[in-house]
């Protein structure tokens, strides 16, 4: 648990930047200069990714418009402190995914919405539906999951990441990320 | 659950989101974009410009002026905590500026799910009153002015999150940056939920437990079974955060493990026909005087040094290029050291590495011709790409080689996760191992640096192998495990572990088991030997604490039944506070066997003090525990009373695992001190604190 976020180095930051990266810290300096169609732009991009990052944590479509909603007037304060160490797609990651932590822990919120599971498999389609069946289940249990188990085991399971990026994420040491997996599988084991 | 399973997970995917949806949030996005650069004229100016500017032209603005002289004791206080002697914004300047803004600001953020219009109306409001030049911090800002609404004391939380960051010469962007993306959600959802971007352990208001064993009732559920669990991770867990200067997260703190960590002097059986044996004590719970505290400690035969066999080791290394890293090959070549220095100079070393550089590295070698062991450990390197080198077969046909009549063979892999060792079928390797296994080459399995490591791939390979899967994370936990608890985790001497108690409702009216919650089996299961338990080892020691009520103490949780005939008693056996069953197999063998014996009235000792240090030692560790995970029992001792319970047993103590635990006792203490109605959580006692500090703004 040493050190915090903004210490821990930034794992996406790589030499060779992709030009999907450059091109979002050109609209973010941009943005951050208060360049209003910059701003629009970077939000119509990612509002997709923001989305359905709500989206696969929470299972629930209307659930994932809210709080993309809110990330994204978020972004209009928040936008000032990113500072292009991290890609800016991890931070919006960081960023949506404590907002779905929020909105998952307010109790007034849990339970009140009655959607339907809204993930989809590639196999829903008639032929595949045990795959989808499997996979909706797994879903489910990993779900249920204390809140730090879930997290570590969607960041490294769902969004396939390994456990030192689960950490930045988590904001922890990656050797509690590997524990909170331990400790999911365990609890986990003989569920499915 | 399996890898594959999991990684189904990353199969699914979110539908298309609604068009409708999509505008609405972008278009709340720009209007609250619209607001917040209507906010800040100077905003391309910079932060750092505008605050000289603010600072240098002395203070342009009647907001500000006031806001520096009101500067907020409680901001102050956090300020001066985090030593902020750098180029950091004054809070005064940032704070109070936006202390007319504030209304907007949280309307923003809570607007949560609402249609767009009220958000333009209360932009619309908000707006125009906002001072021209004010900073622009809102995550600041809110911090010092909100003190009356439920946000503030989450923000309070920030800036001690922030404060003990060393990162004073990062700046402000270090600052906001951490503080942005909480700052959000906690004006979202009002909790103090969203400091969890921030590394500070405690902050689980609403975090799920697992369940604690609950005090059960004899009469209705006489009979407790569970498997011997020899884990103790969960103790170097705790360990790490604790010397870290966190509390432990509830769940992270598992009793049993932690108990097992140490040590205990239980006398051993004498001969391999019984190859463990349980000693037992009744002594008085030291944090409820009226209850008392049943121990079950279990030893482990220890063969004698003159029947010790000769051990042929073969190390199967992972240099792959992830092992690259100070706490993985590096660790791993000094651990072995250690390893190679606590054998006899007649055992054999080989080793052999897969992925990367692989081969045979050294041939079976005797320990006594130490140094070219650890030349070759030495010249290891991790490095090249991960190749499917059949490093599993070599191994196992060195070792096959290196035999000598009586010798114990085996093999020890050490990996961070990469078991690309020429089988890939998981359920192939598994049943090679058995084959193997079966043919008397053992297989124990060490992980390093847990980056990437499959514990449950691990685990299931040592277990096939009928070896240990162990984690080391320091060189010290790597003398633990292979110097001094080598003979244990490298000969098993039963397997399949379960151990049965019956209280006899005569005489105990209410039990509780200490810990082994993800061990508890089913009472059943007790008999059946196709339900899997655990493994000892040579020398093992596992303990287990029963907290015991006696009838008549009047210390029962539950009031006695109205209706209830009291003829349950069917045998008078008053002398017995229970009856033990112990099951175990051989370690070739399929069928168990039994022990069992009375736990007898006279085991109970009327003063703690009688009572023999693991006894004691083994109670404060319980204590300790149950105190740093909140639990609903055993919270009302002080760490002091607990760390003198410790201290005065600390026995010999000749590694200095005891000593080291009352050290942490007195970290424990520090970080949630007992002023805080002893046995609640750390996050209560900060939110306390903070809270107050925030209402005194």
């Amino acid at each position: 648990m040493t050190g915090s976020l903004a210490l821990t180095p930034q794992l996406t930051q790589t030499p060779m930047r992709s030009a999907a990266t450059v091109r979002d810290n050109v609209l973010v300096d941009r943005a951050k200069a208060g360049d209003r169609l910059a701003f629009s732009q970077l939000v119509e991009t990612h509002y997709d990714f923001i989305f359905r990052t709500a989206c696969k944590w929470t299972g629930k479509k209307s659930d994932a418009e809210d709080i993309a909603q809110e990330v994204c007037i978020k972004l209009a304060t928040a936008i000032q402190s990113f500072d292009g160490r991290s890609a800016f797609t991890s931070w919006l990651y960081r960023v949506t995914l404590n907002m779905v932590r929020d909105m998952q822990r307010s109790t007034t919120r849990r339970g009140k919405t009655v959607d339907a599971f809204a993930l989809v498999h590639p196999e829903d389609d008639p032929g595949g539906q045990e795959e989808a069946t499997a996979a909706k289940e797994i879903w489910t249990a990993v779900s249920a999951l204390p809140e730090k188990q879930r997290e570590a085991i969607m960041l490294v399971y769902a969004e396939d990441m390994n456990h030192a990026d689960a950490a930045v994420i988590m904001g922890c040491k990656e050797a509690t990320v590997s524990w909170h997996i331990h400790e999911a599988k365990k609890t986990l084991r003989g569920l499915l | 659950m399996t890898d594959e399973a999991l990684f189904q997970l990353k199969t699914l995917r979110a539908p298309q989101p609604s068009p409708e949806a999509k505008k609405l949030a972008l278009n709340a996005a720009m209007l609250a974009f619209d607001a917040e650069q209507a906010k800040r004229p100077a905003a391309k100016a910079g932060w750092l410009s505008r605050w000289k500017i603010g600072a240098g032209l002395g203070v342009p603005l009647g907001t500000a002026v006031a806001a520096l002289v009101l500067l907020p004791l409680g901001t102050q206080m956090y300020t001066a905590t985090s030593q902020r002697a750098d180029g950091l914004p004054p809070k005064g300047d940032v704070t109070i500026a936006s202390s007319d803004d504030k209304p907007a600001d949280v309307s923003i953020a809570k607007e949560k799910t609402g249609p767009t219009a009220p958000v333009v109306s209360t932009l619309a409001t908000a707006e125009p009153a906002k001072p021209v030049g004010e900073a622009k911090d809102e995550e600041t800002g809110l911090a010092g002015t909100v003190t009356t609404t439920e946000e503030a004391p989450v923000e309070m939380d920030q800036l001690t999150a922030i404060a003990p960051a060393p990162e004073q010469a990062m700046g402000r962007d270090a600052l906001t940056k951490m503080a942005a993306p909480p700052s959000a959600n906690a004006t979202a959802s009002g909790g103090m939920a969203s400091l969890n971007a921030i590394p500070l352990q405690p902050e689980g208001d609403n975090f799920l437990k697992f369940d604690e064993n609950r005090v059960k009732i004899t009469k209705e559920e006489p009979v407790s079974t569970f498997s011997i669990d020899v884990d103790t991770a969960s103790y170097s867990y705790v360990r790490g955060l604790l010397e870290d200067g966190y509390l432990p997260e509830p769940e992270a703190v598992r009793l049993e493990e932690m108990i097992n960590y140490f040590p205990y002097d239980y006398p051993a059986p004498a001969s391999i026909d019984t190859p463990f044996q349980a000693t037992m004590t009744v002594i008085p719970t030291p944090w409820n005087p009226k209850t008392e505290l049943l121990e079950i400690g279990i030893k482990g035969y220890v063969p004698p040094a003159t029947e010790r066999q000769p051990e042929n080791l073969t190390f199967l290394i992972d240099t792959s290029g992830s092992m690259d890293e100070d706490n993985k090959l590096p660790l791993l070549k000094r651990s072995f050291g250690l390893l190679v220095d606590s054998l006899q100079p007649e055992d054999t070393v080989s080793i052999v590495t897969y992925a990367g550089s692989a081969g045979l590295v050294l041939r079976p070698t005797k320990a006594k011709d130490r140094s070219s062991i650890i030349d070759a450990l030495e010249r290891l390197y991790a490095g090249g790409p991960t190749d499917g080198a059949d490093g599993l077969a070599l191994a196992y046909r060195v070792a096959e080689g290196a035999k000598t009549p009586g010798s114990v063979n085996r093999v020890i892999l050490a990996t961070d996760g990469d078991f690309n060792v020429g089988i890939d079928d998981p359920d192939a390797l598994k049943t090679y191992i058995k084959t193997q296994r079966d043919q008397g080459v053992f297989l124990s399995v060490l992980g390093f640096g847990r980056g990437n490591l499959d514990d449950e791939l691990m685990q299931s390979l040592a277990q096939n192998g009928n070896g240990n899967a162990s984690y080391i994370d320091n060189f010290r936990e790597a003398q633990k495990v292979l110097v001094e608890e080598g003979g244990a985790n490298l000969v098993t001497i039963a397997k399949d572990v379960k151990i049965q108690v019956e209280f006899n409702p005569g005489v105990v009216s209410e039990y509780r088991l200490i810990g082994y919650e993800t061990r508890a089996l089913n009472r059943e299961d007790f008999n059946n030997d196709a339900v899997d338990a655990g493994e000892i080892g040579a020398g093992h020691t596992v303990t287990a604490l029963y907290e015991i009520t006696p009838v008549g103490s009047g210390a029962e949780l539950n009031d006695p039944l109205r209706y209830s005939t009291d003829a349950a008693n069917e045998v008078s056996a008053d002398d017995e506070i229970g009856f033990l069953k112990m099951r175990y197999k051989a370690p070739d063998g399929d069928t168990s066997k039994l022990i069992e014996t009375p736990i007898g009235r006279d085991l109970m000792l009327n003063d703690i003090a009688e009572a023999g240090t693991d006894q004691r030692f083994a109670a404060a560790v319980a204590a300790f525990g149950q105190k740093l995970k909140g639990s609903n029992y055993g919270g009302s001792m002080s760490w002091q009373q607990i760390a003198d319970l410790a201290n005065g047993a600390k026995g010999d103590d000749a590694n200095g695992y005891r000593a080291e635990f009352v050290q942490m006792i007195k970290l424990a203490a520090l970080l949630n001190p007992d002023h805080s109605a002893g046995g609640k959580s750390g996050a209560d006692d900060l939110n306390g604190g903070k809270a107050a500090s925030a209402s005194a703004n």
